[in-house]
């Protein structure tokens, strides 16, 4: 109030009784930029490579990863009868390499040779047959490749990203202000904690547009949440901002890392067994070191700071959980993530944090759908998660109690009603437009800036600010399902779809179950919610949305095409992104297993695709 | 990749659960908000659980309460205070009928819009301060009731109840002390009392009603008769009387023997017809006691019910409403106390039996109270002493000219009517006069 004070004198009261009706005006402005930007253009499909059938049917590869059968459910439908209706999988790689496998009974050849169980590199001009019909597989020439780069979309031409940027300057500046002249303990932590948040997202922006990149919707999205988090984190700690600006630094940081790290599909794989291990030695050690705290063994403390590994473990299931369309036809690879994320479910359940594990089972329902084709094994994970949740009903007392206030909590109100009707009542209080930020009493409640964010948001910001952070989820959860249909690698579409229904689950539990709509289950509104743990975890989580961005200079997540532009025989040259790339030369990718050694298939060495023919 | 790609439609599934969850949280909020925002732990409306904004004046813009940075005040004039804090209420919502407990969110002023973050909102009643300061006085500690309205637009301009206390210095009486005997209710609204002669007012539009032979009928009063073998004793030796002096001198003979003509059933059958047995809601928020006339069988409780004893039980406020009924031809104006709302009427009452019964009010007063005792006033009026354990209800009901004002006064346990009731009535509706535009 000081320093506003002294700059505005005693018009600094009335400026921030202007601004709680403009700030709503600034939100609504990035949101619906970002929403149009995102979802207006349509994209046109790519094609990467085509089959020539005997009869001169021409048939084009529309993504990196594609299945050739007689089922009509597949990229390359090839209707013969002595085709399997999953016959052989094509698979390109990063470099622009195809290596072709065989799926299921049937046998796959290249010119003339049997592709063995690891798969068979093919190369322009081979004859690709399934049993009895061959084909011939044409790789993109120089010039098509040119011109697929012409014409493909690039973002940020109709909605300027950089204006967006500026109206999110402005957002924050508004929030600071709001925060200054309503906060009476918000002052210099307040002031550096919003200008880091301006000053990050603009050395952001200013190097990733100097490198060319023109698609910035879904870190805005998130720029614009941890705004509306960074002031709720002001409103509850005004005199104590320190973690909150080093976590947000830690998060971005932690984010662009990822992001570097998932444009080499290769290597995501390679450590895909340490996440699994991870993951479940992470909840493992919670559940035995974390004490109680309102009935549940979720948080760590390390000194000053308490980490909920849990969100960690988000991130890491994930990255587990999605996969490539090669593993995705073997049931083993899907047995043995059942398991992993009945772990991880249990473990959770044990931990007594019934909103998490709620989580991750509706993850692992939207994960086991893309992957696994066959309902029946959707229906047989509910069943036994089903089972799970009255287990876990059943032994967590507070977990009943919040069930049976569920939907009376106004006859409740100073027992398990306590924090919902304050909820709502403050959340009616803020109207349209809020009371500003800072001016608040809901978030003194406890776990009001974690759990009921979103009923703080609706009383400091208003009404539309909180909107518009539903908003924000829900469009880039569009944007991810809208990506899918062009999406190159199946790893990237089921990532990207399970990192965005993770979000969505915890909307749903966050706000609904503030609002009574549903029980009450204590879980945190992605990037809005004040919490270091859960902050980083979506950040990361973000990563996975950002690969799926295959627009061209969108996503910094995706490798550039044209920076490979080496076909099969053309040398690759080094990709110097900041990591040791070796380039192929024929040799690395031994005959009998693409990936194997590096402890992805974790020892096994024959059937790989082919439980059939095992059998 | 064409099933996998075709699955991420799994993610709008969710979507659409979101939007579907907003829907029913924009709905209720739009349909209860107002109740969340005036909850008690609301800090934006209240400090240290009292209400922090909004006010409330009378027909004049008096202020008789105001929420402020120094607090919650009331009027200045203790009397009003006194006077008008059944209607007001107190900010601990000890009177669930007030103002403050049934319009709480009026004052917070909220709105879908704007939430709480508006200046809290001004309520104007139709009631007089200055009239309600006068009735409170003139109870002078009686437990009762003052209700006066206006019979043609339906304003209420004075509801007091007592007893009750100075709500600026909160309750700091004993709940359980008898002085204290039911502080917390609203008699006018939420209260029945046995109504004793002021009854004979519905067994007498029944009578003009169903008896052809009414007006040839004399009665012979010697001091009581019996009546289905029940000995119904009278106040005085009215002689032999038409009904028109029965009427006047409240003759419990000529009434006995009328409530055995009409019998029981037809007693609880006018009581209903005109609403005396029915819950009335004041603005539509405010519900009140609904009276209970039960049909009485033989021939002596139909006497004792035309009489207005037995186990007739009234409301005051809808007695007022039958009054207000009388006065105006035969339709009932439903009272409102929010200035500027009008509640509707209602034709509960032939117009030719109103005018009888408004022609015999007037001969009670000029033929048995005294016009003196009303300078100045059109008094029409029937007084009743209700007699029950401890003591008997003073009532006194009925309407005036001067200005169209229906009235009902009951002293609980006071005494007379005529010597209790009336004097209150004339106090009250004297400054009415002079004070009313």
């Amino acid at each position: 109030m000081d320093i506003v004070s002294a700059i505005f004198g005693q018009s600094a009261a009335m400026l921030a009784g202007i601004s709680r009706y403009i700030l709503p005006l600034a939100a609504l402005l990035i949101v619906v930029r970002c929403i149009r930007s995102m979802l207006r253009e349509h994209y046109e499909p790519e094609t990467w490579a085509y089959l020539y059938l005997t009869g001169g049917q021409m048939i084009p590869l529309r993504h990196w990863e594609c299945i050739l059968g007689r089922a009509k459910s597949v990229d390359a439908q090839i209707d013969d009868p002595a085709v399997e209706r999953l016959h052989t999988c094509l698979i390109r790689d990063a470099t622009g390499l195809w290596q072709v496998y065989n799926l299921g009974k049937g046998e796959t050849y290249v010119n003339g040779e049997l592709v063995p169980t690891g798969g068979a590199l093919i190369q322009d001009a081979d004859v690709l047959s399934l049993g009895p019909v061959s084909a011939r597989f044409v790789d993109l020439t120089e010039e098509e490749r040119a011109s697929l780069l012409k014409y493909r979309h690039a973002p940020g031409r109709q909605v300027r990203p950089g204006v967006t940027l500026l109206l999110l300057t402005c957002f924050q500046i508004l929030l600071l202000l709001q925060q200054l002249v309503y906060n009476p303990d918000a002052g210099l932590g307040v002031a550096i904690a919003f200008g880091e948040v301006t000053a990050i997202q603009w050395v952001y922006f200013i190097v990733l547009r100097a490198s060319g990149q023109t698609g910035f919707e879904p870190e805005l999205l998130a720029f614009f949440l941890s705004s509306v988090g960074m002031s709720m984190a002001a409103s509850k700690t005004p005199g104590d901002m320190t973690k909150y600006i080093i976590l947000f630094a830690v998060s971005v940081g932690l984010y662009v890392f990822l992001c570097l790290w998932i444009r080499d599909l290769k290597r995501v794989k390679s450590v895909r067994l340490y996440a699994f291990i991870a993951a479940v030695g992470l909840l493992a050690v919670t559940l035995v070191l974390a004490p109680e705290r309102n009935g549940a063994h979720s948080w760590i403390e390390i000194g000053s700071f308490t980490i909920q590994p849990s969100e960690f473990v988000k991130v890491l299931y994930i990255y587990a959980g999605a996969a490539t369309l090669d593993r995705l036809f073997v049931n083993r690879n899907l047995i043995f993530y059942i398991g992993f994320s009945a772990a991880c479910v249990g473990l959770l359940a044990l931990m007594g944090d019934f909103g998490t594990a709620l989580v991750f089972f509706v993850t692992f329902l939207v994960i086991s759908f893309m992957r696994s084709g066959s309902f029946a094994t959707v229906f047989l994970a509910v069943a036994g998660a089903v089972l799970g949740v009255m287990l876990v009903v059943t032994v967590k007392p507070h977990v009943v109690a919040r069930f049976q206030t569920w939907g009376h909590v106004w006859d409740d109100i100073y027992g398990n009603g306590f924090q919902q009707v304050r909820a709502m009542s403050a959340a009616a209080s803020g109207g349209l437009f809020g009371q500003g930020s800072g001016h608040g009493w809901l978030v003194d409640i406890y776990a009001a800036e974690t759990d009921m964010v979103f009923a703080v948001i609706s009383e400091e910001l208003g009404l539309i600010t909180a909107l518009c952070c539903v908003a924000s989820i829900l469009a880039m959860a569009m944007f991810v399902v809208k990506n899918a249909s062009s999406g190159r690698s199946s790893y990237f579409v089921i990532a990207a779809a399970a990192t965005m229904s993770m979000m969505l689950v915890q909307v749903i539990l966050n706000v609904y179950g503030t609002m009574d709509i549903l029980p009450f289950t204590g879980v945190t509104f992605p990037f809005a919610s004040v919490g270091g743990s859960s902050l980083i975890a979506c950040w990361m989580l973000l990563a996975f949305v950002k690969g799926s961005d295959i627009r061209a200079n969108a996503s910094f997540a995706v490798k550039r095409p044209e920076r490979f532009s080496g076909g099969i025989g053309v040398e690759e040259p080094p990709v110097d992104d900041g990591y040791d790339q070796t380039s192929y030369d024929g040799e690395d990718y031994p005959d009998d297993g693409y990936y194997d050694g590096d402890g992805y298939y974790d020892g096994d060495d024959g059937g790989y695709y082919d439980q059939g023919r095992r059998a | 990749m064409r099933k996998v790609t075709t699955r991420a439609f799994a993610v709008l599934l969710l979507a659409a659960l979101v939007v579907a969850g907003m829907g029913v949280y924009l709905f209720r909020l739009v349909k209860d908000g107002g109740d969340w925002a005036a909850f008690y732990a609301n800090d934006s409306v209240y400090t240290n659980g009292k209400l922090n904004r909004g006010s409330i004046t009378d027909r004049d813009g008096v202020v008789l309460a105001s929420a402020g940075e120094d607090g919650f005040r009331y009027a200045d004039d203790s009397s009003v205070r006194r006077g008008c804090l059944h209607v007001v209420g107190d900010l601990d919502g000890n009177i669930g009928t007030s103002m403050l407990s049934v319009f709480r969110s009026r004052f917070i002023n909220y709105s879908f819009l704007t939430g709480t973050t508006t200046e809290g909102g001004a309520m104007q009643l139709t009631i007089d301060a200055e009239v309600s300061a006068a009735a409170y006085d003139a109870l002078a500690g009686m437990k009762g009731t003052v209700l006066v309205y206006n019979y043609q637009t339906g304003e209420i301009i004075c509801m007091v109840s007592t007893p009750g206390w100075d709500p600026q210095e909160g309750v700091t009486f004993d709940v359980n002390d008898s002085a204290y005997e039911g502080a917390f209710i609203n008699r006018a609204i939420s209260s029945r009392f046995t109504p004793g002669s002021v009854f004979k007012l519905v067994t007498m539009a029944a009578a003009i009603e169903t008896i052809p032979d009414l007006w040839d009928q004399t009665f012979t009063c010697n001091g009581s008769t019996i009546i289905g073998s029940q000995k119904v004793n009278c106040t005085g030796y009215h002689g032999t009387i038409g009904v028109e002096q029965g009427l006047a001198c409240s003759c419990n003979v000529v009434f006995g023997e009328l409530g055995r003509q009409l019998g029981g059933a037809r007693i609880s059958q006018y009581a209903e017809k005109y609403g005396l047995t029915s819950e009335h809601t004041l603005n539509g928020k405010i519900p009140t006691a609904a009276g209970s006339v039960p049909a009485a069988q033989g021939d002596g409780d139909a006497a004792w019910s035309a009489i207005g004893q037995y186990e007739d039980l009234i409301n005051p406020y809808s007695f007022l409403r039958f009054i207000g009924a009388i006065a105006n031809g035969g339709v009932a104006v439903e009272p409102t106390i929010l200035a500027g709302k009008s509640a509707g009427s209602e034709r509960i009452m032939e117009p030719g039996t109103a005018q009888t019964l408004s022609e015999m009010m007037s001969y009670n007063v000029s033929y048995e109270y005294g016009t003196w005792a009303y300078p100045g006033l059109d008094m029409h009026a029937k007084t009743g002493t209700a007699e029950t354990n401890g003591g008997t209800h003073a009532w006194f009901a009925g309407f005036i000219t001067n200005k169209p004002l229906a009235f009902v006064v009951m002293a609980e346990r006071a005494g007379s009517g005529y010597g209790v009731a009336s004097p209150i009535a004339n106090t009250v509706l004297q400054k009415a006069v002079s004070v009313l535009d």
